[in-house]
């Protein structure tokens, strides 16, 4: 814990001092409106629900938009505000690389979270019937054994 | 021998010097928060499958709808977006601390890392006022062919689907007078509780208006546990920042770091708070916007 | 920049334990020197004397499950003497019976093959391997050892509570192990596991992240990647692996103690236990298998790597050979590290999983063997011609190549999701994981052991003792688990108490009887290596030289006793790759000799 610093290791981040400033103002200035994007996309999906007919294919573009735009979000925190972007490239790959896993992580606990849940409507009717919504989703009902894409909401 | 390293083409792997000019405890820093970020990512991961295994999942703009101050107004997002600029500004604020670090700017570390513990102050704030809204805020839930009072906990989530009007009509009949009393009263705050009290079932079923009564079933029980579950756990990561940063700030004003010659203790505490503004992106992302 | 016009070799980064080394022994108590070290030497060795602990006590689980396996129903007195109503009228109870299957398992994968292999190997090889003092924060490393110790305490404790100690497997599936009204097993029990396990996380967190840091930062001068043992290497990406892998079985184990103390629904949905309708809806008991194998794959090479990368080096130090294919040893580790991480769910392929996910995982699960195959073809290439030394360290070096190759080749069988629905839960699945991570990762262990003794404690341990050690063992090792594999395609279930009332099994009455008295000669002769272990310390024949073993690699080049600091004077440099042996003509050349003038090209 009480080593002295490196010696070898150098600090060559960021030595002016004016354009540092600049750069953190205009990260943080990004991050807000990236922000208030985000905010306004949340409250176009709330008003696409309250409407008659909600497009779920709007929807899912919208929460794919703001996927998107938190990943961006991220990257700026990640680059800028730690200073992973001014790190060596190998350092930069040892952290980003690992970051892959997630990909396979989240898409086979998903896919298999959604299969659970075509397995219980299909063997457990009273589950279908007691969480399946009745409001907009009258199609549901209709055909029981293939639940409607988007009950999400 | 084997590294004669010129000025220009640096032998980084060689060994005798680390390959990414890092020292290591920042090294360790980072690799500490790839792992943290696995179980970030692993508590939200199953928060997605559990999601993607219900047919229904409320709408964060239903559930997450106050404001302090703000009695029942129906304010969409509003606080959280609070929430996250607070979050944003402190992270700002940290990079200053880090810059003036730099610097060996021992009066900007201090000023800095200040705002920044006020920033997360002020984050676990809100926090502390959502969870108490959430869980003592009463709404009316169909549960057991009656109307009941309930608040979002970890075992009952009252933001399900809207109860048809036939099956609310109902459930009115079956429920206490008490109940009854508070629905009116939300409705109507003309009458005292008083007043109310002294009133009988059938009176205070004729004063409902049916019409504007929202009645939800129950919804899926995973949403409460995942969302104090998984706030709550980086309102932990935040508050051990604060206690972290705080021991910094101590340590800066004692004047250790201009003894070591250098701050890269508040390097590795920025790294840490950052990391800790990331998760909250994605938080922010998966029980807010989606 | 001219970073290297700074370095001087011997002070990479480790003033504190360079002065330790100067002016450190006089003002050492006995506290700081053994119980609360933070040399690495010391530490390594904290941890295999633990782990040599928890060997002992899981491997009498074993012995005493194996009694009710073999001998179903009978009663044997002096069990009621020592564990009184657990095993009333001298038979085990079924509840004891699945406190014992449990804890054997926990304690075999996480105290003994996590702790005390990787533990033990890296902190002892790390800092002496790559040219180092000590680890990055000896600090940290030693904070590393105390988590591994109060989980230990956790664990040991649970056994002594008054209605046992977790009992649903290792695995703790729920609901099972989520509802104390369930079992015995699933009261407190259940909730000191998940204690001791999340200090167990902390542990192997600190520790990885060390190990991490050591080797990329603190190699010394002229020790490249590409010259590093590959032991460093094994141990390297079995770091990785725990680092990424552990946090998720965290977050599973925290949200199973939400589900048991707080009333949540993570896991649970639709139960009923003893006639009461239990109110939890809409969670999933395989999202926990999917969080708990999440980790529960990559724990598997967690145990096997460093023990491949041992057997990798004591091979080739003993048939005087270089390692064959150095660079696809590497790339094979590496393939291994990736495909760790992305075959969880063929541990799962009967428990409803989506058929058409698990057939993504039996692709992606036998894309190991081609790796796995790359080491072993290497190992067994290194040996081919060797000129080699038949020490007990060779031998469990070949045993584990021998294991290796039975255990991987039934993996192969239940990688496939079509036969794992015959093979799922069956005696089949104990012998393949018995052999391939189990026994081969103690034989990977051994092999250190006997290998590295002298460097740990200036003497050698009794190789009389060693060699009936490792022909007991090897010989046991089969006629336990393999038999195993008849019983399992026979349709024999695991873990069950008793399987007598099947008569189509009755014919394995006498195999399981030969398994049993076999498992308690092999636990014997594990107790005599204990004894060989710690006779040896104080009365072994103490070491002469400091290159026992004529090897190449750098804690050869230290002093026969090493100080906190390993060096005396500078650290040396390194000029070459680990593996110049039987080369121009000469046995071995150490990593500290320059590459000469006419020296011809490896």
């Amino acid at each position: 814990m009480q080593h002295p610093a490196f010696e070898e290791v150098s600090y060559h981040h960021h030595t002016d001092d004016a354009e540092f400033k600049k750069r953190v103002r205009k990260t943080t200035i990004l991050l807000s409106v990236i922000t208030v994007i985000e905010l306004g996309i949340g409250l176009a999906i709330y008003t696409i629900h309250k409407g008659e007919n909600p497009s779920e294919l709007l929807v899912l573009m919208f929460k794919g938009m703001v996927c998107i735009l938190s990943l961006a979000k991220a990257y700026y925190i990640v680059s800028v505000f730690m200073h992973l972007g001014d790190e060596i490239r190998n350092m930069i790959m040892t952290i980003v690389v690992p970051l892959l896993l997630f990909i396979w992580f989240i898409a086979a606990f998903i896919i298999d979270g959604n299969s659970y849940k075509n397995l219980r409507n299909r063997y457990d009717k009273h589950f279908q019937e007691s969480t399946t919504p009745k409001g907009h989703h009258k199609a549901a009902e209709e055909k029981p054994a293939e639940p409607a894409k988007s009950e999400k909401q | 021998m084997a590294t004669t390293a010129t000025a220009h083409q640096t032998k980084w792997w060689s060994g005798g010097k680390s390959p990414f000019n890092l020292e290591y405890g920042k090294l360790m820093m980072w690799y500490f928060l790839m792992s943290d970020a696995f179980t970030f990512g692993a508590f939200l991961i199953s928060y997605g499958s559990i999601r993607f295994s219900q047919n229904f999942w409320p709408d964060p703009n239903v559930v997450f709808n106050a404001f302090p101050g703000a009695g029942h107004q129906n304010l969409p997002l509003a606080f959280v977006s609070v929430m996250t600029f607070i979050l944003i500004i402190s992270s700002v604020t940290m990079v200053l601390a880090v810059h003036a670090g730099h610097k060996g700017d021992r009066a900007g570390v201090i000023k800095w890392l200040a705002w920044t513990i006020v920033g997360g102050l002020a984050f676990l704030g809100c926090q502390a006022w959502e969870w108490h809204h959430l869980i003592t805020g009463e709404h009316a839930v169909l549960l057991d062919g009656q109307i009941q009072m309930v608040g979002q906990t970890t075992t009952v989530n009252p933001w399900g689907e809207l109860a048809e009007p036939a099956v609310v009509t109902d459930a009115l009949k079956n429920s206490s007078p008490q109940i009854l009393a508070q629905i009116v009263h939300d409705q109507d705050h003309s009458h005292t509780w008083k007043e109310l009290a002294g009133m009988s079932k059938d009176q205070l079923l004729g004063m409902i208006n049916s019409a504007e009564l929202h009645v939800r079933k129950t919804g899926p029980v995973a949403f409460g546990g995942y969302f104090y579950g998984i706030t709550g756990f980086h309102g932990f990561h935040v508050f051990s920042g604060v206690i972290i940063n705080i021991v910094m700030l101590i340590m800066a004003q004692k004047g250790v770091f201009d003894r070591r010659g250098h701050y890269l203790m508040i390097e590795k505490t920025g790294l840490y708070w950052h990391f800790v503004d990331l998760v909250w992106v994605f938080v922010f992302l998966c029980f807010y916007l989606i | 920049m001219s970073e290297a016009t700074h370095i001087h070799p011997g002070s990479v980064g480790h003033e504190v334990a360079h002065d330790d080394h100067h002016h450190g022994h006089h003002e050492q108590s006995f506290i700081t020197k053994y119980i609360f070290s933070q040399d690495h030497k010391t530490i390594g060795k904290q941890f295999l004397i633990t782990g040599i602990i928890w060997a002992i006590v899981g491997g009498l689980f074993s012995v005493l499950f194996r009694l009710q396996l073999g001998f179903p129903g009978q009663s044997f007195p002096i069990l009621e003497t020592f564990f009184g109503h657990w095993a009333k009228g001298g038979t085990i109870q079924p509840e004891f019976y699945y406190a014992l299957v449990t804890m054997h398992g926990t304690v075999l994968v996480f105290f003994v093959l996590t702790a005390g292999l990787s533990g033990t190997f890296a902190n002892l090889l790390i800092p002496l391997q790559v040219g180092a003092r000590d680890m990055a924060s000896p600090f940290m490393n030693m904070l590393s050892y105390w988590f591994f110790f109060m989980a230990s305490i956790v664990m040991i404790s649970s056994l002594f509570i008054q209605t046992g100690p977790a009992s649903g497997g290792w695995t703790v599936y729920p609901p099972l192990s989520a509802l104390g009204q369930a079992s015995d097993g699933s009261k407190l029990g259940m909730d000191l596991w998940i204690v001791a396990m999340a200090l167990f996380v902390v542990s192997s967190l600190l520790g990885g992240l060390n190990y991490i840091a050591t080797i990329l930062n603190m190699r010394t001068k002229g020790m490249s990647m590409t010259r590093l043992p590959l032991t460093i290497w094994a141990l390297f990406f079995t770091a990785v692996l725990g680092v990424l892998s552990f946090p998720v079985l965290l977050s599973g184990l925290i949200l199973l103690l939400f589900d048991r103390n707080l009333g949540t629904s993570f896991y649970l949905s639709d139960i009923v236990v003893a006639g009461e309708v239990l109110p939890n809806e809409g969670g999933s008991a395989i999202l926990f298998q999917h969080l708990f194998w999440f980790l529960g794959h990559p724990e598997v090479y967690i145990i096997l790597l460093p023990a491949m990368g041992m057997v990798s080096e004591i091979l080739s130090v003993n048939s005087r050979k270089p390692i064959f294919g150095y660079m696809a040893m590497l790339g094979s580790l590496f393939a291994i590290a990736i495909l760790a991480f992305l075959v969880w769910a063929h541990h799962m392929f009967v428990t409803g999983l989506n058929p058409f996910l698990g057939s993504v995982f039996v692709l992606l699960t036998l894309l190991i063997a081609v790796p796995s195959a790359i080491k072993v073809f290497n190992w067994l290439t290194t040996l081919w011609r060797g000129n080699i030394r038949l020490f007990p360290s060779t031998l469990f070096a070949i045993g584990f190549v021998s294991l290796f190759i039975s255990g991987g080749l039934t993996g192969i069988f239940l990688g496939n999701s079509t036969i794992d629905i015959h093979l799922h839960d069956t005696m089949f699945v104990v012998a393949h994981f018995h052999i391939v991570m189990g026994v081969a990762s103690m034989f990977g262990m051994f092999a250190g052991v006997y290998h590295w003794f002298p460097k740990m404690f200036g003497r050698y341990l009794n190789a009389t003792l060693g060699y009936v050690h490792f022909w007991v063992t090897m010989i046991g090792s089969y006629l336990i688990f393999w038999p195993m594999h008849y019983e399992g395609l026979a349709g024999m279930p695991r873990r069950y108490l008793d399987k007598s009332i099947w008569k189509s099994f009755n014919q394995f009455g006498d195999l399981d009887k030969m398994i049993t008295v076999v498992s308690i000669i092999v636990f014997a002769v594990q107790l005599m290596f204990v004894f060989n272990f710690f006779y040896s310390i104080f009365k072994g024949r103490k070491v002469t030289s400091t290159n026992p073993w004529g090897a190449n690699t750098l804690e050869w080049t230290t002093p026969i006793n090493p100080g906190h600091g390993n060096w005396e004077g500078e650290i040396p440099e390194v000029h070459r790759w680990a593996y110049d042996y039987g080369k121009d003509g000469r046995e071995f050349i150490p990593q500290t000799e320059p590459v000469g003038a006419n020296e011809s090209k490896h």
